[in-house]
């Protein structure tokens, strides 16, 4: 092909390093020793691996937010799938306009969204509770849903519904038997990116939550804003480790 | 000039009488069990009032008989797919009704028609095996397990697909969809099969097999099938009927010997086929038969059908095939010189420029006895095989 | 004989669907385009009605301090972004099989990790006494501050920002017909010239998305710059969260909610004319 200097290829593997650079970073400082977070000379220690396990404190954030993101995603999903389905259904002439008000809470600064949610919370008296942030995350979650289900719709033949229905299947029966399952692997695309976007969802979460109920990104969040205890180098490198076999493991079987 | 000799109309009386009557809407059904499925001025518009409104069908008339192989034909965007869409109710109808069996369907849902669909890319669910797709329709009309079993088999046997029951349509060829797709839509028994362009997606000699496979299936079911194509020869081929659209109005109905012998119009003469068309003027016309002044070429007759005055427009239609070529000229007969020659291999066509006109002409070649080959700058002198000549008046 | 009662069949043909179609949109808009509008009530209303807080968002010197910081650290992240996410975008589509993976997963393993540890990363690397200064000092450049400067936010916003940029950008490059690329190869013209003269221009219309998408994304970001600026790098969206939480001026801090979303959708509204702009041009 054309275009492919060397200076090219060397600056784009910088730019790959400098990608993965702050994550392979916190590795080392996950297995410190001691009680601030700081580089491990000689001496390693698990004790802040066995610290995630306080369920007082980090066991407990993890508890809400898989609660949370499990809830979440899953409303997310419905809601989303619901609506992608309703628009290829009926292909309304205000579709476009619908979908940009769906996808609305992207382009919307996150700070926006957060203080237009805090309001709402507060005034049906939600505020910091596990139902309200599950709301939240829901209105910031189904954009990323829809857009998962739109796409895999988009690929779907529009005479499979025709020959359900010409086949005696209702409009109910077609979407059940014929076009969910014909975009599973969209529905589960579609959840598993809501999940992973409730569980790692912070801006909102600061402003709706954070006294009853902490989420693990709002635990973090006070850790490394008052005094960087190395737990969170340890956590890190778990979702850190996690996400890197997710995607290696959905690399290789692709 | 040759004359064209006057033949008795070939049309059978009764044919024409019922294409008419299709036609027009004009006579009552005589037997309203006979008849599968008819639409009386119907009418489609897209988008109706907005700037983008677009007429799809204008003022359709049109009876369906029980048992027969009907073809709808027309060049694409023509209007014929909408016209079975609004059959399968995927489409509703802006007017005008639309019945199958005697009975009012223009707001029945798809799933509430007694008609079955074979769609143009087959529509497969590409989730279910070839057994459960044609499960499907027997399941939504909640037959019992055993029966269902039964039916499908059946069906497999039908379409010679048995030893593919449990593979999954991506799995299989375009030929073998088309069959499943066919089971599909036989199996739960639908008094009308609609299918939409069918056989597009297969290459040539598959299409010719499945041609005489589908003929004899809808022979051996007795199902009415409403068949939509743009191939005129398919449409010859398979049809005891065929009706030509176009541009959203019915353009003629007849059987295929009607439709190609003919021709009621400009459009169907050429779509249909091919022809020389030539504008002519009517000189005279006594008892059925015009003599017509064609511009630069002499005066020639031919029998008219309908009422033409004397000095009217209207156009003269010849296949190719009836054009016949004598070498130089003789007095009083139109002359024309080749323009070019193209080898076909069963037949050679030469391409004609007589004064303004230019002119198709093909000829089995050596077959006939006086049917010589020319080359490019010959003279040649034209003739018109008896009953030949089609006078159409739009 | 008909198969079903088509009264039932109907009525979700014309109702289920509608439902379907309609059940999330009226739900957003009770949950969150009318939450906005009463934060918009709030900004003209708290402590007192008028426009109170909006005069002093735009003449109060604070506030204009932070909007020229946001304006230039907002900036020059994107500059930096998006050269990175190009090359990133245009070794992943045109390169080998084996880099292109590499990149894919280089691009993709931050994209799914928590904003939040991906701040933290920094932290460890930038602040005072940090890996880069372990670095700097063993190389003898002696102690390197980097901690809590506006350079550690652009760098953790940089690193936010670009696997976002060069999704948009891949997606154009993608579409580009290579053949294109060999007919002007084959026209005589010189690789660099193929690059310079017609495949950057191709993929110009990904690196126009990009750049409104980077520069949206960073005007309304606040996780990275409060963590990796510690409060000494205040902009316009971090001043929200300080406006609502820590002085409890909720006024004030609706009122700059609502400016900062306004100059979004000026800027969205601003890239779509340039866009149409340049698809006239380009016919």
């Amino acid at each position: 092909m054309f275009g492919k200097s060397r200076l090219g290829g060397v600056l784009a593997g910088a730019a790959g390093l400098f990608l993965l650079l702050p994550l392979v970073a916190v590795i080392p400082f996950s297995f410190t020793p001691k009680r601030f977070l700081s580089m491990p000379d000689g001496e390693y220690s698990l004790r802040h691996y066995l610290a995630i396990f306080d369920p007082d404190t980090w066991l407990a954030s993890i508890g809400t937010s898989t609660l949370v993101a499990l809830l979440s995603s899953v409303i997310a999903t419905a809601l989303a799938t619901a609506f992608g389905i309703g628009i290829w259904l009926r292909r309304p002439a205000s579709g476009r306009l619908l979908i940009g008000l769906v996808l609305l809470p992207i382009i919307v600064p996150p700070v926006t969204s957060a203080v237009a949610l805090y309001f709402l919370l507060a005034q049906i008296g939600l505020l910091d509770t596990i139902p309200g942030l599950v709301l939240s995350h829901v209105v910031m979650i189904v954009p990323f849903s829809v857009i998962a289900i739109l796409s895999a719709l988009s690929r779907l033949d529009r005479n499979l519904e025709l020959a359900a229905r010409n086949l005696g299947a209702t409009q109910l029966q077609s979407i059940f038997r014929v076009i969910l399952p014909n975009i599973r692997f969209g529905l589960f695309a579609a959840w598993f990116v809501s999940l992973v976007m409730s569980w790692e969802e912070s801006s909102v979460t600061l402003f709706v939550s954070g006294v009853n109920v902490i989420t693990l990104p709002k635990r973090i969040w006070d850790n490394l804003r008052l005094d960087l205890d190395p737990a969170v180098a340890a956590i890190s490198v778990i979702m850190i480790l996690a996400t890197t076999l997710v995607i290696l493991f959905r690399k290789s079987e692709a | 000039m040759q004359r064209a000799i006057i033949e008795p109309n070939p049309t059978s009386p009764a044919d024409s009488k019922a294409a008419s009557a299709a036609m027009s809407g004009s006579l009552p059904m005589q037997h309203p069990n006979s008849v599968a499925a008819e639409v009386r001025s119907l009418c489609k518009t897209y988008n109706a009032g907005t700037p983008r409104a677009h007429e799809a069908l204008k003022d359709v008339n049109l009876s369906i008989r029980a048992n027969e192989f009907f073809t709808l034909l027309g060049p694409s965007g023509c209007g014929k797919t909408t016209l079975l869409r609004i059959l399968g109710g995927f489409e509703m109808l802006t007017s005008g009704v639309c019945r199958i069996f005697g009975e009012d369907v223009s707001r029945l849902p798809p799933e509430a028609r007694p008609v079955n669909t074979v769609f143009q890319q087959y529509a497969l669910f590409p989730h279910m095996t070839v057994r459960r797709n044609i499960a499907f329709g027997l399941e939504m009309l909640g037959k019992p397990k055993a029966e269902v079993e039964r039916t499908v088999d059946r069906m497999l046997d039908l379409v010679h697909m048995r030893e593919y029951a449990d593979r999954r349509p991506d799995t299989m060829s375009g030929g073998q969809r088309q069959r499943v797709a066919l089971a599909r839509a036989l199996a739960p028994q639908p008094k009308l099969l609609l299918l939409d362009e069918p056989l597009s997606a297969l290459d040539l000699k598959l299409r010719q097999k499945m041609r005489l496979e589908l003929k004899s299936l809808q022979r051996e079911t007795g199902i009415t099938f409403v068949f939509v194509t743009h191939d005129q020869e398919e449409a010859l081929a398979m049809s005891d009927r065929v009706a030509v659209i176009s541009n959203g109005r019915l353009q003629q109905v007849g059987t295929p010997e009607d439709i190609y012998e003919q021709p009621q119009s400009r459009f169907v003469a050429d779509f249909i086929g091919e022809s020389n068309l030539v504008e002519a003027r009517v000189a005279r016309c006594i008892g059925g038969e015009a003599a017509l002044d064609v511009e630069g070429f002499g005066q020639v007759h031919a029998p008219v059908a309908q009422r033409v005055e004397v000095g009217q427009k209207v156009w003269l239609s010849i296949r190719p095939e009836r054009l016949v070529l004598g070498a130089g000229h003789s007095d009083g007969q139109a002359t024309a010189s080749i323009a070019d020659r193209t080898y076909l291999g069963n037949a050679v066509e030469y391409h004609l420029r007589a004064g303004e006109h230019a002119l198709t002409a093909r000829s089995p070649r050596g077959g006939l006895r006086g049917r010589q080959d020319f080359a490019p700058g010959d003279a040649v002198s034209l003739g018109f095989e008896p009953g030949s000549i089609k006078v159409l008046l739009s | 004989m008909m198969r079903a009662h088509p009264i039932p069949v109907r009525r979700f043909a014309a109702t289920g669907s509608l439902v379907m179609l309609w059940a999330w949109p009226v739900i957003l808009v009770l949950a969150y385009v009318l939450p906005f509008a009463g934060v918009t009530l709030w900004s003209v209303t708290r402590p007192e009605f008028g426009f109170e807080n909006y005069v002093r968002i735009f003449t109060g010197a604070d506030f204009q301090a932070i909007f020229l910081r946001t304006f230039w650290v907002c900036l020059l992240s994107t500059a930096i972004t998006i050269p990175i996410a190009y090359l990133l975008a245009y070794y992943w589509v045109m390169g080998g099989a084996r880099r292109s993976r590499l990149i894919e997963i280089c691009i993709f393993i931050p994209f799914w990790i928590s904003v939040l540890v991906r701040a933290f990363g920094w932290v460890v690397i930038l602040r005072n006494n940090g890996l880069a200064s372990d670095v700097t000092n063993a190389l003898g450049f002696g102690e390197l501050s980097t901690g809590r400067n506006v350079w550690s936010v652009i760098t953790g916003m940089v690193h936010f920002m670009v696997p976002f940029a060069v999704l948009p950008m891949a997606s154009v490059m993608r579409k580009i017909d290579r053949r294109v690329l060999l007919a002007a190869l084959g026209l005589g013209c010189r690789p660099l010239g193929v690059f310079w003269r017609i495949y950057l221009p191709m993929s110009l219309p990904g690196v126009c998305s990009a750049l409104a998408m980077t520069f949206i994304f960073s005007l309304g970001f606040f996780v990275t710059p409060m963590i990796l600026g510690g409060g000494r790098v205040v902009m316009t969206a971090e001043s929200v969260f300080v406006q609502m939480f820590q002085t409890a001026n909720w006024g004030l801090g609706a009122a700059l909610g609502v400016v900062l979303l306004v100059v979004v959708f000026a800027i969205l509204w601003l890239s779509q004319r340039v866009m149409r702009i340049e698809q006239l041009m380009s016919r």
